[in-house]
């Protein structure tokens, strides 16, 4: 069958279009209530909030970030959800990508099996486990740590990771893990030498949304932290939420600080993405 | 090499956090703005200045809900706080679950507090079948703020001890007014058929949230009942009396046009409005006064609430409660006898926000202090004979969320009373029965 003319348009300059007029759709979408948010941190702290968005402040004021810090503790906050995410983002791709790895070195039956599993295991509910996980971090001794924060990360976060992972190495021709057998390299190395730098845009997607999930996660901090030394980012702007609304900037400042790092991140994941399709 | 390296590092997070964990400390478990903590953690730190040796450790939630996810769970875990601070509307489903240790006993015994330095309002409403279960810190209730400025500006008197709900109405009406200044009615065009008869409000005469604590007082000042038995409630039963004030609370929006629409609230909250002085009055309760004192813009006071036929207000009380799993009660009461005595109830008294549940102090200048804002903070005192308080039924915030809603959909869309009442009560019912007796 030939390639008529419309398929012609469609994938060349058509393309193109389309996809520019794509991207510009997602930005118009996505790009306001940044805006917005950044805007509206600008604003003096203390005055009735405006009924209609008003984009640009006068007077341009960095007092809601200087508050956000004081009132939210916000600084603090950020280092120890930085830290929480520098433990718990490497760990849970590392022990995905070797849990997906061994999985697509099972026989086919097996690897289906623990598929089917790894499926049931994404349908429970965070919630029900809570109050079991609450009594094991009790009895350890480790509520109010920020262990219960990272612990998940030593079964990679969630069912899903090592499932993506599964599915990236099963996509590589099985004949290259049997050239590597014969040339004695252990399984071990075979996965970090050869495994992972095939499967980089897994590893780019894995970190960025296991960093999200880290970073966003709000129950169990909520749960497991009681000093406010420990408290980390969402905690910390769960409570400037709860200031005046005339307070509104102090507020929107916190979620500024809370947004920059998950955008550097997916636009580091993003190029990591595209230098491999290319 | 590199998962070694993880694996250190994680092993160092572990040592550099474990420090936290000892039970040495009493942890109190609150909740509260920024400015609110700020007060909590000058209360512990006057505490721990007090009886030296003693360690107090707050435990902050930013709100209600993430106060009872964080208490429910380390309840059901076994290590809950050794106190928690709890509204009486929502402390029913912990005195239920028998997680409450009865503070009774405890306040027989203390050489400090005695039952009669409180407000028995307050006491009752923490009060199961006889046994003082937690001890209140506050007895707040319902009052109406008011702009001085604007009643000033448009000639209207301002609320007299006493007016009634017609008053009020007349104020209400006359205080709603376009940009031009002239009195308009405001109308919702996104109701069926409505047309608008001028320009929009640019101020409104009143703001009052649709909800089952604003509606019970005026039932309650209307001689009205809103359960079919005010001591064991097994149904939300509006009478006659409790109808006709559920009629001239949804009459504020369809037929005066005096509250703002749902739009407008959901664009502006009402406290929001008022401290943008765009209402001329707003029916809250004590905590509201601090966001108040923060503007500059215009002058304000409190009155009581307007009466039906006598008068009647709703209670807004929170409450010390030791949990039956504290490892140490004792000092966990201790805690309580400096918070609730004259001086960490002089503390608390200072935020502003409560209105403290210590006679005496409340009575002080503490309280009363002619310096600041509102002026008339007698009001709140002169309330509390004619205080009543929701019952303590474990299910009843649930009840709350699910009256409300049907509130909400009343005042601004204007339904008829009988499918108001109605939806209460079979909407209602299946949590009554739910509730453990």
């Amino acid at each position: 069958m030939g390639v008529g003319p419309w398929r012609v348009l469609v994938e060349g300059v058509g393309s193109r279009v389309w996809r520019r007029w794509g991207a510009v759709a997602v930005v118009a979408v996505f790009l306001p209530p940044l805006a917005l948010l950044v805007s509206g941190s600008l604003h003096r702290p203390g005055l009735p909030p405006p009924t209609t968005p008003d984009l640009v402040p006068a007077p341009v004021s960095v007092e809601g970030y200087r508050l956000a810090a004081e009132l939210g503790g916000l600084v603090r906050a950020t280092v120890n959800s930085l830290l929480v995410c520098a433990v718990a983002v490497p760990l849970s791709v590392v022990v995905a990508s070797m849990a997906g790895f061994a999985m697509a070195r099972l026989p086919q039956r097996v690897a289906g099996w623990v598929a089917a599993l790894s499926l049931v295991a994404l349908m429970v509910p965070a919630v029900a486990l809570l109050v079991p996980r609450f009594a094991v971090f009790r009895v350890a001794g480790l509520t109010d740590t920020l262990v219960p924060l990272v612990a998940p990360a030593l079964i990679a976060g969630s069912p899903l990771f090592p499932l993506v992972y599964y599915l990236a190495f099963r996509a590589v021709p099985g004949e290259l893990w049997e050239a590597c057998a014969m040339e004695d390299l252990s399984p071990l190395r075979t996965w970090w030498r050869v495994g992972m730098p095939l499967v980089r845009p897994a590893t780019a997607g894995t970190a960025a949304l296991t960093f999200v999930l880290t970073w966003s996660n709000f129950l169990d901090p909520l749960v497991f932290l009681y000093d406010r030394d420990l408290f980390t980012l969402p905690l910390a702007l769960r409570s400037l939420a709860a200031l005046d609304a005339a307070d509104f900037p102090v507020f929107l400042a916190g979620a500024v600080v809370a947004t920059v790092p998950a955008l550097v991140v997916f636009v580091v994941a993003q190029r990591e993405l595209k230098g491999v399709s290319r | 090499m590199r998962a070694r390296a993880l694996a250190v590092a994680a092993a160092l997070v572990v040592a550099g956090c474990a420090g936290g964990e000892d039970g040495s400390a009493t942890s109190l478990l609150v909740f509260g703005d920024p400015h609110e903590l700020a007060a909590y953690r000058s209360l512990e730190a006057a505490y721990e200045q007090a009886h030296p040796g003693a360690d107090l450790r707050l435990v902050e939630a930013s709100d209600r809900k993430d106060l009872i996810a964080r208490l429910s769970t380390s309840i059901a875990g076994g290590k809950p706080p050794d106190l928690f601070l709890m509204n009486y509307r929502f402390y029913g489903q912990f005195a239920a679950k028998d997680a409450i240790e009865p503070a009774g006993p405890m306040l027989t015994a203390s050489k400090t507090l005695k039952a009669d330095d409180f407000y028995p309002q307050a006491l009752e409403a923490f009060q199961v079948r006889g046994e003082q279960m937690c001890m209140p810190q506050n007895i707040s209730s319902l009052v109406v703020y008011y702009n001085k400025d604007l009643f000033k500006k448009y000639g209207v008197a301002e609320p007299r001890p006493g007016w009634s709900w017609d008053d009020m109405v007349a104020t209400a009406i006359a205080l709603t007014r376009d940009a031009n200044g002239d009195v308009v009615k405001g109308v919702d065009t996104d109701q069926p058929g409505a047309a608008p008869t001028g320009p929009p409000p640019a101020e409104y005469g009143l703001g009052v949230s649709p909800e089952l604590v604003r509606l019970a007082p005026f039932v309650w000042s209307n001689g009205g009942k809103l359960f079919d038995d005010d001591h064991s409630p097994a149904r939300l039963a509006l009478d006659e009396p409790a109808v006709e004030a559920l009629q001239d609370f949804i009459d504020l929006r369809g037929l005066h046009g005096a509250v703002p629409t749902d739009q407008e609230v959901e664009s502006q909250d009402d406290e929001a409005r008022f401290a943008a002085g765009k209402l001329g009055m707003l029916m809250s309760s004590r905590r509201s006064t601090t966001t108040f004192r923060a503007v500059s813009g215009f002058d304000w006071d409190v009155a009581a609430l307007p009466v039906h036929r006598t008068p009647a207000t709703v209670l807004h009380s929170d409450a010390y409660c030791v949990t039956r799993g504290s490892s140490d009660k004792a000092a966990a009461w201790k805690f309580v006898e400096f918070a609730l005595g004259p001086e960490g109830a002089k503390i608390m008294a200072g935020t502003g926000r409560t209105v403290p549940s210590n006679k005496a102090v409340a009575q002080s200048p503490a309280f009363l202090d002619p310096a600041a804002k509102p002026r008339s903070a007698q009001v709140f005192l002169d309330s509390i004979p004619s205080i009543r308080a929701t019952p303590t039924i474990s299910t009843w915030p649930e009840i709350e969320d699910v009256a409300n809603g049907i509130l909400e959909n009343a005042l601004y869309y204007n339904k008829p009373t009988a499918e108001v009442v109605r939806e209460l009560d079979e909407q209602t019912r299946p949590l009554f029965e739910r509730a453990s007796k």
